[in-house]
């Protein structure tokens, strides 16, 4: 039985996938992944989930957001005048950084 | 874990759904999560008959998209306020229809014209934006988690919003009275949006003391003003002379908290001002009318089996 293994680096983070463990059981899921996947990297807490639990949506199956043009919905498509708020500024650069990784030039 | 040794960890994104947490703690921080996200849900209300008033095509797209936003954050909130294991999400939009659900000042006054939006959609959202983000750092992680993404999205409601302060206060010069007019209308309310001064403030000192709150409210609303004075200026608007507003030497601004209506805030508070009674059951009566697409889907999820859906985009 296939195990996919989302490990956090520490308290407060996201849980991210970072591979999966052949095992027969939960606990044995366990194991192996604090083994194999929290061992060398930083690592505070480990979710296993087995592989048929998981669903996914690719983009074979539906088209993602992004195909078409809504620069309307960024920030960075609109000109203030003056110094922003520092969320504002934060804001805006997480979302040029996410349009930048988009790719869809 | 016992209230002690919780005050004595809370810090940013400490406790987790895996945590056993004592009562105070989780009945604390769902009133919190749940007040924020029926103020998602009630701002997208009072903003969503504008998209159809919008004045253009872009216009229009950006503020359907945007109100889109919020009630995403709302379903976000409600998903964190449930992991406390105090209120199902259920419950929580139950007691939102029912009159019962708490939220925000701003969200109870009607929203008459288009003049009135950058009121919300600049200075209300900023006001909020300034909350949220140091919300990122509150004790409960899915409640930090789902104010990454509240805030990645946020930035462009409050540019957007000031876009069209700008172009209404570069409109004609009836478009910038009526614009002004809002103004002095809404600025008392969007400086209540930080609550009652710290000493008024009933859950202030539990909620900072568990980490949940990350600032005063004095501290919040002398940041929004810090940022915000500017900025009205800078569009032409005059700050009304009530509530009165101190310069400190160091060129922060203060405000004189005696000047503000707290008589209608707290009316307010309890879901018993008359006006915003509208608000109130305009969402009860949405409610009922859409109770059939809710059905529709549930038959449709348990008898079809579900079929690829169009991604949310």
């Amino acid at each position: 039985m296939i195990w996919e293994v989302f490990r956090q680096e520490k308290t407060g983070g996201y849980h991210t996938h970072c591979g999966n463990v052949h095992a027969p059981d939960r606990e044995m899921a366990k194991q192996f992944a604090a083994i194999q996947h929290g061992r060398r990297k930083p690592t505070n807490s480990l979710w296993v989930v087995p592989r048929e639990e998981v669903g996914e949506i690719d983009s074979e199956d539906v088209v993602f957001g992004g195909a078409t043009d809504r620069s309307y919905r960024w920030a960075t498509a609109y000109n203030t005048t003056g110094e922003d708020a520092r969320e504002v500024v934060e804001s805006e650069d997480e979302q040029a950084t996410a349009e930048r990784q988009r790719g869809d030039d | 874990m016992d209230l002690n040794t919780v005050k004595e960890r809370a810090g940013p994104r400490e406790f987790s759904p895996a945590d056993d947490l004592p009562r105070e703690y989780r009945e604390a921080a769902t009133r919190m999560i749940e007040f924020h996200a029926n103020s998602e849900i009630m701002g997208a209300y009072l903003e969503r008959p504008f998209i159809r008033q919008a004045p253009s095509i872009d216009r229009k797209l950006a503020f359907s998209a945007k109100v889109q936003d919020e009630i995403g954050h709302g379903q976000l909130l409600y998903r964190a306020a449930e992991s406390l294991g105090v209120k199902t999400r259920e419950e929580m939009l139950d007691d939102l229809a029912n009159g019962d659900g708490k939220f925000l000042n701003c969200f109870h006054y009607p929203l008459k014209s288009w003049v009135e939006i950058p009121m919300i959609s600049f200075f209300v959202d900023g006001a909020a934006m300034r909350r949220q983000a140091t919300l990122r750092r509150t004790s409960w992680e899915p409640y930090a988690h789902a104010m990454d993404k509240v805030c990645f999205e946020e930035g462009f409601h409050v540019k957007h919003g000031e876009d069209i302060l700008k172009e209404l206060m570069t409109g004609s010069r009836a478009e910038q009275q009526r614009t002004q007019e809002a103004f002095e209308e809404w600025w008392p309310r969007i400086i209540q949006f930080f609550g009652p001064t710290d000493d008024k403030s009933t859950h202030h000192d539990f909620a900072a003391s568990v980490g949940l709150k990350q600032q005063s409210n004095d501290e919040l609303r002398d940041a929004f003003l810090d940022q915000y004075i500017p900025k009205a200026r800078k569009h032409g608007l005059e700050i009304p002379d009530e509530p009165r507003i101190r310069e400190r030497d160091d060129g922060t601004y203060a405000v004189e908290e005696g000047d503000l209506d707290w008589d209608e805030f707290f009316t307010i508070a309890k879901n018993d001002y008359e006006p915003g009674l509208g608000q109130i059951n305009g969402r009860k009566q949405a409610q009922e009318a859409v109770q059939w697409v809710r059905e529709t889907i549930e038959d449709d999820a348990t008898t079809a089996g579900g079929h690829a859906p169009q991604a949310a985009d």
